[in-house]
Order: C-alpha cells, then structure tokens, then sequence
C-alpha cells in the first residue's frame, strides 16, 4: 500500500487557516520576514540582497519593511561576505548572508572552511557561529557556469557545519526558520530550480513537529530529521533538493510497472538522519541514492554506507548510485544529459531488482 | 503571465495632461527598456515617451489626437510571473517521458 | 585624470589616429552596437536563452581591443566582452555560442584568437593575466618586444580580493599587463559609490606603485590612445599599468534583469552621458572624415555582419554528450571512461 504524501509533510494540522499555496521562493522570502521580526540580532547581507531583493528575488521588499541595516548589500566579494559574518557573529549578530549562486561559494571557502567551520571550537565555545549562509544551489536552469554547481559533498566534509536543503516550500519555510535560531553555521542549499514550483505551506508552529509517519514514529517526520515523501515496499530512493521531486515522478513511473517505490526526502545533509534510512531500507532491502553533484566522494557514497552499516545483512543488492558525473558541470545544452534522468533513476532501480546473490 | 499598466507620467512643470501624436509601438510587440513608444504633444513640446519596462505591449490607451490626463492609463505590458531572477531559465513542469520500463520477479521473502 | 607616478615610457608609435583607422573604429563599434542589440532580440525571440549585454560599452570595449598586437599580446576576457571580441577579429559564432549554452567558453579558440575562454567568475582571470605576463618575462622576451596581457573587469569585479593580489603581484614582479576596468557605474543593482570606496578604481593602483590612467571610455579615441600608451610601458619593461575606462552601463545586467527595480529612466539618461556612437560621429562628420553615405554603409555592414552570425547561431546544434567526458582531462581515467560507457548505454539520444 502506497500513499504519496506530497501535499503536507510533517503535518497533521491542516486547518485551513494556516495553509497557503505559495512558491518556495514566498516561503522563504516569508520565513526570512519572520526570522527578522523576530529575533532583532537578525542580518541579511550578499550581493544584490537589498534594493534589488535578490536575483531570484528572496529578499523582496525585506530592505524596505526592515530598514538598511538589517538588510543590505555589499561589495561584490564572497570571501568578505562570509568573513565578515564572522566578526558579526562575534559581535553578537546571528547573520543570514547569501552566497548569490553555488559556484561563488568557492571564493569564500576560506572563510567557510577554515573560519566560520571552526571558531566555536578554536574559542572552547564561547565564541559560537550562529551564521545561517544561503545559497541558491544545484542545476536545471540553464544559466551560466558556476550557476549550477551542487557542493552538498564539500560543506559536508567539513568538520563543524551543518547542511540542509529543502524540497517543497512548506519543508523551506519552516527549515528556513529553524536553520536561523540554531547556535551553530548552516548551510541552506536552496534548490533553485524549484523556486517557482507553487505548493502547500502550513505556517503553523504545530506542523514542524509532527511525523509524517501514520504510525507516529518520530523523528522521521521532524524537522530535524529525513521525511517520507512517499511511502513503498520494494525500494527505497534516496534524494534531496530538486531531485525528490524527479523521484516522486519516477515512483508513479514505476508504479506502472508494479514496482512500488518508496522516496525518502533526507532534507538535512549533515547530519544524515541515519535512523530513518535504517527505517526504510530495513523495509524495502532495496535503495538506489540519487544526486546531481559528480558520483566520486559525493555524498551518495556516505548514504550508501550508512545503510550498509544498518542493513548488511537483509539488503537484497548494494546500493546503487546515479548522479552527476565526474565532470565540470555542463552548459544548458548539455545540462539533461548531465542530471540525472527518469530512465537513468530507472535503470538504478532495475539494477538492484535483478541483483542476485552469490 | 502578469500584466503592469503604466499610467502617463507626469511630463513635468505641472502639466496634467498630453495629446497622443503617434503610438511607435503596437500590441503584440515586444519592446525594451527605454525603447520609445510614444510621441506626445504637450502645451510646451512634442517628445518621444520611452518604454519604463521590457515587456510584451498587451495594450495601448488613446488612438492619435487623443488626450490623456497623467495618471491614466497609457499602456500594458505582460511578464511572466516567474522570472528566473538575473540568469537561467525558469523550467518548465513536463509530463515524465520513460524508454525504460522495470521488470522484475518479486520474491517477498 | 592621471594619478602618480606617470608612465615610464611614451609609445614610439604614438602618431595620430588616420582617417582610416578612425572609420575602422567607428565600422566596428556600429557592428557591435547593432550585433549587441540583436542578440537582446535574439533572447526575446527564444533563439538564445541569455545575453548580458555590453550597450553603452562600445567605446571602451572597441578602443582597448583595437590596439591588441595579436601577434604577441593576450587578452583575458569577462562575459561582456563582446566588442572586445569583435575588435579583436574572433569568430563569432565561436564567442556568442556561449550565450546560446553552447559551450561555458565559447566555443572560439582562445589560443589563435589570443583571448582566454569567457570567465563567469567575476574577478576569477585577473591573476591568470599576471601568470602569463610573467611567463613573457620568464621566457626572456626582449625589452621592447614583450608580449603584454590585458585583463578586463568592472567597478564590481574590484571588490574581489583576487583583484588586489593581482595588482600586487604584478607590481612586485613588474609584469607586463594591463588591468583594463571598465567602470560602468552598476553591479547588477550596486552602484559604484556603493561598491568602490573613493570612488575610483585606478586611485589604488597608485598604493601598489602602478601607475594609472583614468579615461573617458565613452570616447574611443582616448580609450585606443592610453590603451596603446599602457601596452608600450608594458612592452618595454616597466610592469603593469591600470586603465579606469568611466563608462555606462545603458543596459540590463542580463535579459532576464529588470533595472526598474533599482534605478529610474531618468537617472539612466542623467547618468549615461553622450551616446559614445552618436559622438563619434558628431566628430566624424565635423572633421570631414565621414559622411552620411559611410555611417548608412557601415550600418548596413553592420546588418549583413548580424544575420550572419544569426544564422550560425541558428544552425549551431547541441554537442554531443560524449564531449561532457572527453574534454576533463587530456589523460581520461578509467572511472570517467566508464562512466562515459554508461552514460551512452543509458541516455545518449541517437
């Protein structure tokens, strides 16, 4: 028995009142609202953040509702941006700056890696990171290069960062505001080819903390946590950002065929909610991880050993990977040969279907 | 597709109202910033009105020799709802395409 | 403007522009103007997915490319270089083709054009610039004849730290290149007194002990005529040079920009100056050295020049998949190999 729980993860409240259809890129201008009436330690800072609202327009309105100082530009300069959030942090700020596209994370990994990574640790913990950094991140959107880049694998190497990435806007607006109350670095990898897509978001307080399992076993629901987007019995695909959705398509695909898929959403990267892999892999035996970034040390390599770990002994076949390739991500021409397709997905699932021992 | 609807801008040094001599654009027409669309006569001068807005003219208030006072409609532009911010391409949500269909021998043990 | 200290050394060729150079120059920027307006259509009408266009730009970008020796010189581009490109005599369909999302690069040769692949990271070439002037140097080329690199950027690109460690680099090593900004008063929606602290990027040079040359980039002449100056101080030895070009960004950042967000039409006239193509014809035509019938041949050059373009633009199909992995290393490896067989097995549309 299937059921394809899209409409409203981590929810049971559904009164009407607290549901919206928004985009995700609503959500996440509507959480970064919050967050700063909130807490008023709160600043949003990158290239463009301010009078523009962003280049993909998250930021709208913000500088004007909650004054220049709290959301504004800078020079163009990521290694600034990110080195000066630390100094803010210090100073007792809990920064939100943008990264405006994946690849310029890159000048910044200075900072990133050997500063704001470390300096609760290098400090014995007086002097913690609460830095939420915001990058609009993976493919899909035929756009320049380094617009386009999925670095999941390198902020997840890193010793003292936390990752996540949302799926859908109810998931972005309430990671979006949990991220930015954390004491410690996040990166929020936004998926950018998913802003536009419109979904259901419940604003209630109430829906970010209930398991989106019938059965009540939290935290697989939480936010904390990895999320059912779909429940199955014979595989298990694995995936997060613009990926979940592509494998909800493929589990209908497969649905055809009698196969009955199950899609585990991992939101949060690092942490890697291991517990809700050896939930739904100790059911389906079966799992095919699915990423954009290039196969080698990414981050599908980590999944597949978490589930070794938990489900050596009744997994049916090794764990399949399709990704992106070992290759500098491509231009728009090339991008659909390049990101994982529904009949590479496919072909992942009927690898580990076959698959026989011995 | 969204529409924006320009009003007539005020032309300056008080004058509330302008005469259309010549629309240079048409609906249907894609237009650019800055891009002339209109020439208007006023009680001082005639002037050429340039595009506030890249866009798609959807429709053109006052035919030549028409008045229109500031404030009123003049034009409008359709643009997308979406926009992909400064690069890319906003995809498109397609029906899923497959060459590839599953078979397997489900052993439920 | 000219900040200390001064160019070391005066151009030995610094005779006067002729009457033939000077239509040249305009030939070219009526080319680039109508080839950069076009290619905003281009978008418009789904042939190319994005532009970011250089209007306004003509000037500077024609005036520092026409004076590349490209015999021996280098030119280390951003993405809105096309007049440079133009001027330079690249093929291009080579160079548009990465705005069709062709190729990242282009799809031009850079080593024969002598103009490095197109660089989307802002700032991301400056440095490699100073590389290759020192390699000139550490090859023992001759005082005199040296091959000099010209690294363009913008008031933005400045903010970067790579762009700072460039100009220092280059001057401790006296290497021969030429930082060429072209101040267009916007980064994206950032102006410049919000982006460049005293205004001016060609004041700094002057605590790195280069010296600077501020021009008006809207007038050709005098951006062909520092170019030239910087390029014969680097030829003879006496390191890098800084050229500010103080132009305008008339245009969006890219297509998909909308400027209304951030700046008034009224400002943009304000702001914009003289339109660098009109001047130089006003000076063209009160000099005698053109007349009417030679702006409507260039202008119709100019068409002949972008329909042609357009039409290989239009031709130009998808490379082929198997290039995503041919093309990562000069010595591929097994792993790559192998994914490059499954890939085939799996997705290559035939």
């Amino acid at each position: 028995m299937s059921e394809t729980i899209t409409a409203m993860p981590g929810t049971t409240d559904v009164s009407a009142a607290s549901v919206h259809q928004m985009s995700m890129q609503q959500a996440l201008n509507r959480a970064l609202d919050e967050v700063l009436a909130d807490n008023p330690k709160t600043v949003i800072f990158g290239e463009d953040c301010g009078r523009l609202g962003g280049v993909f327009r998250i930021t709208d309105g913000l500088q004007a509702k909650h004054g220049e100082d709290r959301v504004f530009d800078t020079p163009l300069a990521e290694s600034g941006i990110l080195g000066m959030s630390v100094g803010l942090a210090m100073a007792g700020f809990h920064p939100i700056p943008e990264v405006q596209f994946d690849g310029f994370a890159y000048p910044a990994i200075n900072q990133i890696v050997c500063q704001i990574a470390r300096m609760n640790y290098r400090s014995r913990g007086t002097l913690p990171m609460p830095i939420t950094l915001r990058v609009p991140s993976f493919g899909g959107i035929r756009a320049p290069e380094h617009h386009g880049e999925s670095l999941e694998a390198l902020f997840a190497h890193v010793p003292g960062l936390k990752v996540v990435s949302p799926s859908n806007p109810h998931d972005a607006y309430h990671l979006l505001k949990y991220a930015a109350t954390r004491p410690d670095p996040v990166i929020f990898m936004e998926p950018k080819s998913r802003y536009w897509q419109k979904g259901p978001v419940n604003l209630s307080s109430a829906a970010t903390e209930v398991s989106a399992n019938d059965d009540g076993t939290a935290p697989s629901g939480s936010l904390t946590g990895a999320r059912v987007a779909r429940e199955g019995r014979h595989v298990t695909l694995v995936a997060w950002g613009a990926m979940v959705s592509r494998c909800l398509q493929v589990a209908e695909l497969a649905a055809e065929d009698g196969i009955d898929i199950e899609v585990l959403d991992l939101r949060w990267l690092k942490p890697i909610d291991a517990e809700a892999l050896a939930r739904s892999v100790g059911k389906t035996r079966r799992a095919v991880v699915v990423h954009e970034a290039p196969l080698t040390s990414g981050l599908g390599a980590e999944v597949a050993q978490l589930i070794t770990q938990s489900c050596f002994a009744t997994l049916k076949a090794p764990v399949e990977r399709v990704t992106g390739f070992d290759v500098p991500y491509p231009s728009g021409d090339l991008e659909d040969e390049y990101i994982p397709n529904i009949d590479r997905i496919l072909f992942g699932i009927q690898r580990v279907l076959e698959y026989r021992r011995g | 597709m969204a529409e924006i609807s320009f009003p007539l801008p005020d032309l300056g040094e008080g004058l509330i109202e302008a005469t259309v001599l010549d629309w240079l654009v048409e609906p249907g027409q894609q237009v650019e910033r800055n891009q002339p669309i209109v020439e208007l006569e006023t009680t001082k001068s005639a002037l050429e009105l340039p595009s506030p807005q890249a866009g798609k003219v959807v429709r053109i208030h006052g035919a030549p020799g028409d008045t229109i006072n500031v404030g009123e409609p003049l034009i409008v532009f359709e643009v997308p709802d979406d926009t992909a911010g400064i690069v890319g391409t906003v995809p498109k949500d397609e029906a899923p395409k497959r060459r590839v269909r599953l078979s397997a021998v489900l052993d439920e043990d | 403007m000219t900040t200390e200290p001064v160019l070391a050394a005066v151009d030995d060729d610094a005779a006067p522009l002729t009457h033939h150079q000077l239509r040249e120059l305009y030939t070219l920027m009526a080319a680039v103007r109508h080839l950069d307006t076009s290619a905003v259509a281009w978008q418009r009408q789904g042939i190319i997915p994005a532009y970011a266009p250089e209007l306004g730009q003509e000037a500077a970008q024609v005036g520092s490319g026409y004076a590349v020796d490209r015999t021996r010189d280098f030119v280390f581009p951003t993405y809105r270089e096309m007049g440079v490109a133009r001027a330079m005599g690249l093929d291009m369909v080579g160079y548009m083709s990465t705005h069709k999302a062709t190729w990242h690069g282009g799809m031009y040769n850079p080593l024969e054009s002598r103009f490095a692949p197109i660089q989307a990271v802002v700032a991301g070439s400056v440095l490699h610039a100073v590389g290759w002037a020192h390699g000139q140097t550490l090859a023992g080329q001759p005082t005199g004849e040296m091959g000099v690199a010209m690294t363009y950027f913008g008031d933005g690109a400045s903010s970067q730290g790579d762009v700072h460690e460039a100009m220092n680099f280059a001057a401790v090593m006296k290497a021969p290149v030429v930082f060429f900004i072209q101040n267009n008063g916007w980064a994206i929606s950032v102006p410049t007194e919000r982006q460049v602290a005293g205004g001016s990027v060609a004041a700094r040079a002057a605590g790195y002990g280069i010296p600077s040359l501020q021009v008006d980039g809207n007038d050709v002449v005098a951006v062909f005529e520092a170019t030239r100056s910087a390029f014969a101080h680097c030829r003879a030895g006496n390191g890098p040079v800084v050229i500010e070009a103080m132009t305008y960004r008339r245009g969006p950042h890219s297509t998909a920009d909308d400027p209304g967000r951030y700046r008034t039409l009224n400002e943009e006239r304000l702001d914009a100056g003289e339109d660098p193509l009109e001047r130089f014809k006003q000076r063209l035509l009160a000099e005698a050295i053109a007349d009417e019938a030679f702006f409507a041949e260039a202008q119709r050059l100019a068409e002949e020049e972008e329909e042609t373009i357009r039409r290989g633009i239009e031709d130009l199909g998808p490379r082929p998949g198997a290039e995503m992995f041919g093309l990562v290393f000069q010595e591929p490896t097994p792993a790559l190999q192998s994914q490059a067989t499954a890939w085939r097995e799996e997705s290559e549309h035939v």
